[in-house]
């Protein structure tokens, strides 16, 4: 149990991670606030033989309280005590952040400033009187700070430490923590002044329970008709009169200014902010075109603004490829090589049962490869991201592209998660991370399977050839055109049903200067992620595995495919694919298997319908595996197959490099197994059937651990009813047309 | 006194107002979350807003308030009433 609790408050951009990161190192927990999507940072540190737990607030810009951010943030503060609030500023935007820094004021707790990136603001000739802002500011400690160079982080940790100290000796044996410092008052004038009385002797009249808060905090509140607490109140003996007297109230004040309270008290706090600024701050000389609006003047001009983005897609792809690649083959080495082997022959060793064997080397060992193999791609990708985050650029990108996300109620932020959709769903699904609205968030990651990922690629691939042949590279790209399509129409239905923006919101994006990302927090950030891909999305994945492995190989010892588990569901699921022109148990199997890592669907059919033998490439099987008989299950090749899912994870140009591969590598075989056994008009609503249905465990599993298992089974549900349509569409429409 | 300035000022939405010009918020307006959007971001009444460009595409545009940028829909810049520097607020 923590001696102390600090919380961490401030604006994004602000660099409250840095300082968090600073304070915390690696020392860190992330989980959700209870009931929420939203992200929970939890720190801890010693300090001078103290244990304190440093809670990361969302960033805000204010606690106004309409998102989930700002509720938790407030809810936090006000509820669950904690010992002091640092709010971390922006030295170079001074005024805008202070208009948090007055909220908090507001709610009367022991609060530390941060002026952080003080540096900067130095460098641009912003000089900033520390003293007199503490002063105006009712008397706080306020730090300067330059977290991205380590600098003032021990002073502030000090001072926080220190204040704390002398808060609880002045002592506060009420709930609420007035009376912490020379209380900084803003005062509203003459009407609204009388107004916040009224209310504050209604309340304590009435005995409301103050629950933590300060009577004059709630009366503002209530003045303001912040919604919740206005219930909040109403719930209460006596609420209801109260909440009358502050409607009474409001409505006078409204009629007496003309506009809503709530802004007539911004209006108020900007002034009294003003005023401070002007007293705080002097600007020496003319600082002229700043680096970053000489960045800006190429990154977001008109002509070469578009491109720029493109070409930092690709240079991050290109990354991704070139410095992940290395690792894959080794992974696959180690884990079909000593990995297998070893374990193979430790349970030879020690006598295990053959289906013993078999689950560990081709259930467990496969799967954890499997996930491992994504390992490396998401530390690259999950490194680059944060880079352009923090540096800046992801605005930038945002700003050039929200044009284009207007259609499918998205916005700019919106378009990296779905452009790395084309390489692979699950990378693309934590960078979901950076939006912070949870609606648009869960809309864009519900959106992404439909970015045709590379996985499904060598299904198009084998297909195409095998039943269009010269014209095959027109088919794979309407697959891809088919996906976007079908993203905007979901994204249409989602956008005016189940997801409908919560209100009608402005799209206010903050661009801010930018800045060099520090490699600490880069690593700190990578860590963290790739950590909670393996944590969580790992369990999930594995536990998969394992119960394909038992569907493929019980009844134990059965020889024939279709005598498995595995293949009794395939028939049971088959006849529901009748409709679509692929009713067998084959292609059914197929698609199951696709679940898993959708070239499966090719290595699946390989194996079905060309002689199982030939199914699994011997060169790749590890000469120390004394088990390569039954090692032709399919779930053994998951274990390959899901290498290949990591490679093509960095593929980088859908349709040009893998369909060389795949006529360069055609095999006739299975090309002349396909034909006898479907149709060009079968064959393209089966290829419509793997565009549109369920995606791979490895995306649900992200879905899931980011937005929860009911929405990761319902896109299953829509997705695979979707494709379901469609293929059948496709398959009735072109019969009755004429072809069969 | 007041309603007599605001009358001979003109108003104009800020979407009309073009890069390289400035302009003082007038009103802010919108639903309740769009006008408490906008305000926390420094948007109001009384203070000056600078057009900085326009996106490529010709939406969103770069604005300047406060010493800081921030990016605005047009649909958005619509809502707020702004006078003008100079009168002037195109070409």
């Amino acid at each position: 149990m923590a001696d102390f609790t600090i919380a961490l408050a401030g604006n994004p951009n602000a660099g409250k991670s840095t300082i968090f990161n600073s304070l915390t190192g690696l020392r860190q927990h992330t989980g959700n606030w209870p009931g929420k999507t939203v992200e929970k940072k939890v720190g801890t540190r010693v300090y001078q033989g103290k244990q304190l737990e440093f809670v990361d607030l969302p960033g805000t810009y204010s606690l106004a309280a309409f998102s989930p951010d700002e509720f938790i943030a407030r809810d936090f503060i006000i509820y669950d005590h904690p010992d002091a609030v640092i709010c971390v500023v922006d030295a170079t935007n001074l005024e805008r952040n202070l208009y948090l820094v007055v909220q908090l004021l507001e709610l009367d707790l022991p609060l530390v400033i941060a002026l952080n990136m003080s540096d900067q603001a130095r460098s641009r000739g912003i000089d900033i009187d520390i003293a007199q802002l503490s002063n105006l500011l009712g008397n706080i400690p306020v730090v300067a700070t330059a977290a991205s160079k380590g600098h003032g982080i021990d002073r502030l940790l000090e001072t926080t430490i220190e204040y704390i100290g002398q808060n609880r000796r002045n002592g506060s044996d009420c709930e609420c923590t007035c009376g912490t410092q020379d209380r900084f008052k803003i005062d509203y004038g003459a009407a609204i002044e009388s107004a916040i009385h009224q209310v504050e002797i209604t309340t304590e009249a009435n005995q409301i329970p103050l629950n933590g808060a300060c009577s004059r905090w709630l009366a503002l509140k209530l003045l303001e008709d912040e919604a919740d607490i206005v219930a909040g109140v109403m719930d209460e003996v006596n609420g209801q009169a109260v909440a009358k007297v502050a409607a009474s109230q409001a409505a006078d004040l409204i009629s007496e200014f003309g506009d809503d309270v709530d802004i007539i008290m911004a209006d108020m706090r900007y002034s009294i902010i003003s005023n401070i600024q002007r007293q705080v701050i002097h600007q020496s000389g003319n600082v002229g075109a700043t680096i970053t609006e000489r960045i800006d003047g190429i990154v977001t001009n008109r002509l070469i603004g578009l491109p720029i983005f493109l070409a930092v897609m690709y240079l991050v792809f290109r990354l991704v490829i070139d410095v992940s690649a290395p690792f894959l083959d080794w992974i696959d080495n180690v884990i079909n090589g000593p990995v297998a082997g070893g374990a193979s022959a430790l349970l030879t060793l020690i006598g295990s049962p053959l289906w013993l064997h078999s689950l560990v080397i081709e259930g467990v060992i496969a799967g954890v490869g499997g996930i491992l193999t994504f390992v490396p791609g998401l530390i690259v990708l999950f490194f680059f991201l944060a880079i352009l985050e923090d540096s800046g650029y992801l605005a930038r990108a945002a700003f050039v592209m929200d044009r284009f996300m207007r259609f499918i109620g998205l916005h700019g932020k919106s378009v990296i998660p779905l452009m790395l959709g084309f390489g692979c769903a699950v990378p693309a699904v934590y960078a979901t991370r950076t939006i912070a609205n949870p609606r648009n968030r869960l809309l864009t990651a519900l959106l992404i399977p439909f970015m045709s990922c590379a996985a499904r690629l060598p299904v198009y691939v084998v297909f195409a050839l095998a039943f269009f042949g010269s014209r095959a590279g027109n088919v794979i790209w309407i697959m891809y055109v088919l996906g976007v399509a079908a993203a905007i129409i979901v994204g249409f239905i989602l956008s005016r049903t189940v997801l409908k923006a919560d209100q009608e919101t402005a799209f206010v994006l903050e661009l801010p200067p930018y800045r060099m990302p520090t490699f600490g927090g880069l690593m700190i950030h990578t860590w963290e992620n790739t950590k909670e891909f393996v944590q969580k999305a790992g369990t999930i994945i594995l536990a998969i595995s394992i119960i394909l492995w038992m569907l493929l190989n019980l009844p134990w010892g059965v020889e024939d495919q279709q005598e498995s588990l595995f293949g009794s569901l395939s028939q049971v699921v088959s006849p529901a694919l009748e409709p679509a022109g692929f009713g067998n148990w084959e292609s059914s199997g197929a698609l199951i298997t696709g679940l898993i890592a959708k070239e499966l669907v090719v290595s699946s059919l390989s194996q079905i319908y060309v002689d199982p033998e030939d199914g699994v490439d011997a060169e790749e099987q590890s000469p120390s595996l004394s088990f390569s008989e039954s090692a032709k299950s399919i779930v053994f090749g998951f274990g390959l197959a899901a290498a290949d899912a990591g490679k093509t994870l960095v593929s980088l140009l859908p349709g040009i490099n893998l369909l060389e591969e795949g006529k360069a590598g055609e095999d006739t075989t299975l090309s002349q197994a396909l034909q006898l056994h479907f149709s060009p008009l079968t064959a393209l609503s089966f290829l419509v059937f793997v565009l549109l249905y369920i995606p791979c465990i490895a995306t649900m599993s992200a879905i899931k651990q980011e937005f929860g298992g009911r929405w990761a089974i319902s896109a299953a549900i829509y997705q695979t009813f979707f494709a379901w349509l469609a293929a059948v569409l496709i398959f009735q429409g072109g019969r009755l047309i004429g072809f069969s | 006194m007041k309603d007599r300035i605001e009358e001979t000022q003109k108003k104009i939405p800020l979407s009309k107002l073009r890069p390289g010009h400035r302009g003082t918020i007038l009103h802010v307006g919108g639903n309740k979350v769009v006008r408490r959007r906008f305000i926390e971001m420094g948007l109001v009444r009384g203070e000056t807003v600078f057009v900085r460009k326009k996106a490529p595409l010709g939406d969103p545009v770069q604005y300047e308030v406060k010493g800081y940028s921030i990016s605005l829909r047009m649909v958005d810049a619509d809502r707020i009433l702004v006078s003008p520097e100079n009168g002037k607020f195109d070409g």
